[in-house]
């Protein structure tokens, strides 16, 4: 360790994180704060964006991600905390099969001749050949060990499943030959703990919740993904305070409102009480249906977040996750949320040993 | 002929005969479509929603769940009870494409010979823009047939430009590629190709897939030829119909950052491509409460923590995030031009049930036959 700050176990667990949700709930909000966690606690942080996600680089104070590694300056209140470093790129198709081809000995003016021009074919032609690329490529960067932390931006769900399934998908279809090798590396990393995790990001309303559940066990079942503990975005404070009434609340204080103002403060618990009832609600559901640990983000008063915002979220993700309440007896089911568990707890060695 | 500025969505929905939703994920984009479609079918006409992925408890309000998933449109029982009709479908690139490649195909031996090419059944769904294709095809089958009035097309959630508007180009680009006519040349000539790209490409497929699937390749791409004369046909027509005065764009976003960046790329690239935007929609907006009186404000600002404190706190973050997110909308109010924008407050649950849809209805686009229930 060479900072003050310690990272929380999990996210020492493995060099790879892949972080994913679906769209809106703030998946990429998500990477980023984790990248400073992991950066304060003195870690070299590599985000990798599959998509587009132009609000990234912006967040952490840079330009837009491009193929083009950029490395950010610590700005506004992240400045002189930041003992390590994080870097950030996208990793497009084309540029992921050129540098296949690259490696697999295909020499220059060839691969110039058949990478751009031909991925759509090819990408036709083998379904989940564009994903396995990018995959590929993280899997490359992860055995370079290009990074301490390796933090994957994920696309959103929808296309989140397809993308971590394009390995198993391939290896269903193809038999021999590299592409077959290369589906086996890159299931093999994401079935191995030690080496990537899958930090699944949620709100606490109905849909996205439903989502996440159905997501972590196909993630978990089929390709035997470790989960980090389950973040869920943009929670309100939870208030009791919100479910009297203005009067009442005042007299408790002694102190005495104006009808304009106890109408105003009234409006404005009706709503926070509701918006509460249902956020209740659904970390209910998550409690009882999904056996993470869990990790709340707050909600922010603004649409837009800004870099001094990402520190607030970051201190908030860097927090000791939190046992589901009712946690139902665990099965083979839910193997990876015990390893999550116990990673959460500290039962792993020191926060950042072990990879450096 | 153009619209008049400003329109509103009421007219809109109740005068266009193509309503196409698009925007990015997760602001409620099915809801809202659905929202518009029973609002026309409760003013009389006959329509007709199309999506894609709903959420499970809309799927099932509209009795489109996915374990039903039919080929054929449902009529929704008991969305309307005047002379209307409101009928869902929800598209199955699958077995759209299979349709196409049955109907399309010179004989029958040429349908079974693409439909039991192991390298389509691979790909059926997932050739690349196939599924926003098979959107594309949907809707021109439902918009030419005369059986409805109104189609309301809810698109998948994009994140750079209106896929569903380029899958026609993409698949049509595809079928032009040299990759694509080096494969599909007949199997002598196939061996002398001199075209050093293509010779390189199935080198190059050869290596790194392995000879079988280059092979099952081959013969799809064979099976296929000749079809795409009709796609390129077929993409051309319907690239027409949404250009039509007659169809309407309808954007929906939320107040938040990222949603409202996607959304003014939308509006551009709508804009660039010729499609008529009719009115953007913002959903998910949270109420702005009204000021507290400057003494309250001391007095509360110096409370310790309890119920009135909790109070304060909340409805001045509330007051900050509604203040925040005028900036967002005023950003999608620039975007919009001539479009009507439509703030929607975000409401205390998700909308699954016919109720929930006829109060939004109300909202976006008020009538006197329906007022607003709330």
């Amino acid at each position: 360790m060479r900072s003050a700050r310690e990272a929380p176990a999990w996210v020492a667990a493995s060099r790879v994180i892949i972080v994913a949700g679906k769209g809106g709930v703030g998946s990429t909000t998500t990477s980023a704060a984790l990248a400073l966690v992991a950066a304060e606690a003195g870690a070299d942080v590599l985000l990798v964006a599959v998509d587009g996600k132009p609000g990234l680089g912006p967040l952490l104070g840079g330009e837009p991600l491009g193929p083009n590694e950029q490395t950010f300056n610590p700005i506004g209140a992240t400045r002189g905390r930041i003992s390590g470093r994080i870097r950030g790129r996208s990793i497009p198709a084309d540029l992921a099969f050129g540098d296949y081809l690259a490696l697999k000995g295909v020499g220059g003016l060839l691969r110039r001749a058949i990478s751009a021009a031909s991925l759509d074919v090819i990408a036709a032609s083998t379904p989940g050949m564009e994903h396995l690329l990018v995959l590929g490529k993280i899997k490359e960067l992860d055995r370079e060990r290009a990074a301490d932390l390796i933090i994957v931006d994920a696309p959103p769900a929808g296309h989140a499943a397809p993308f971590l399934r394009s390995a198993s998908g391939l290896q269903q279809m193809v038999a021999s030959g590299p592409v077959r090798d290369q589906a086996d590396e890159v299931a093999a990393m994401l079935a191995d703990a030690s080496r990537c995790q899958c930090l699944l990001v949620t709100l606490a309303e109905e849909t996205p919740v439903n989502e996440v559940i159905e997501l972590a066990y196909d993630m978990e079942e089929d390709l035997g993904l470790a989960l980090a503990p389950l973040v869920v975005n943009a929670c309100w404070p939870d208030r009791v305070g919100l479910a009297i009434t203005a009067a009442a609340a005042a007299k408790l204080e002694g102190i005495v409102l104006s009808a304009s103002d106890r109408r105003a403060l009234d409006a404005a618990a009706t709503f926070g009480q509701a918006r509460l009832t249902t956020q209740r609600e659904q970390l209910a559901r998550l409690d009882a249906q999904l056996p993470l640990p869990r990790i709340q983000l707050p909600r922010l008063a603004t649409s837009r977040l800004q870099p001094a915002d990402l520190a607030t979220i970051a201190r908030a993700l860097a927090a000791d996750p939190v046992q589901p309440v009712l946690s139902p007896a665990r099965t083979s089911r839910t193997s990876s949320a015990a390893t999550a568990a116990s990673v959460a707890s500290g039962a792993s060695a020191s926060p950042s040993g072990g990879r450096r | 002929m153009s619209k008049p500025p400003r329109t509103s969505l009421a007219s809109l929905v109740h005068q266009s005969e193509l309503l196409v939703t698009c925007g990015p994920g997760g602001v409620g984009k099915t809801t809202t479509a659905a929202a518009l479609a029973l609002s026309a079918a409760r003013e009389g006409r006959r329509v007709i929603v199309v999506t894609v992925d709903p959420a499970r408890r809309l799927a099932d309000a509209l009795g489109i769940d996915g374990s039903a998933r039919s080929h054929d449109p449902r009529e929704v029982a008991g969305a309307v009870t005047g002379g209307g009709s409101l009928w869902a479908l929800m598209l199955d690139a699958e077995t759209t494409f299979d349709r196409m490649i049955t109907e399309r195909s010179a004989d029958v031996a040429q349908a079974q010979s693409i439909l039991s090419n192991p390298v389509y059944r691979s790909i059926a769904g997932s050739l690349a823009g196939a599924q926003e294709y098979m959107a594309i095809e949907r809707l021109h089958q439902l918009a030419t047939g005369g059986e409805f009035d109104l189609v309301v097309l809810d698109t998948p959630p994009s994140r750079h430009a209106i896929d569903l508007l380029d899958a026609p180009d993409r698949l049509v680009k595809f079928f032009g590629h040299p990759m694509y006519r080096a494969l599909t040349m007949p199997s002598r000539s196939f061996a002398r190709v001199t075209n050093a790209t293509s010779a390189a490409f199935v080198w190059a497929v050869r290596r790194l897939a392995g000879p079988t699937v280059v092979e099952d390749t081959i013969n799809f791409f064979r099976a296929l030829s000749g079809i795409e004369v009709g796609l390129r046909e077929r993409a051309a027509e319907v690239g027409r119909i949404l250009r039509a005065p007659t169809t309407t764009f309808v954007l929906v976003s939320s107040p938040r950052a990222e949603a409202v960046d996607e959304a003014h790329h939308l509006a551009d690239a709508l804009a660039a491509g010729g499609f008529p935007l009719g009115a953007v929609i913002v959903n998910l907006v949270h109420p702005t409460p009204t000021p507290l009186s400057d003494v309250a404000s001391g007095n509360l600002h110096a409370l310790a923590d309890g119920a009135l404190s909790q109070q304060a706190a909340f409805h001045r973050e509330l007051s900050a995030l509604a203040c925040s997110e005028r900036t967002q909308v005023a950003e999608l109010e620039a975007a919009a031009g001539p479009a009507v924008v439509i703030e929607v407050p975000m409401f205390e649950g998700d909308i699954h049930d016919l109720a929930g849809l006829a109060a939004l209805a109300g909202l976006l686009a008020p009538s006197e036959e329906h007022p607003v229930r709330a």
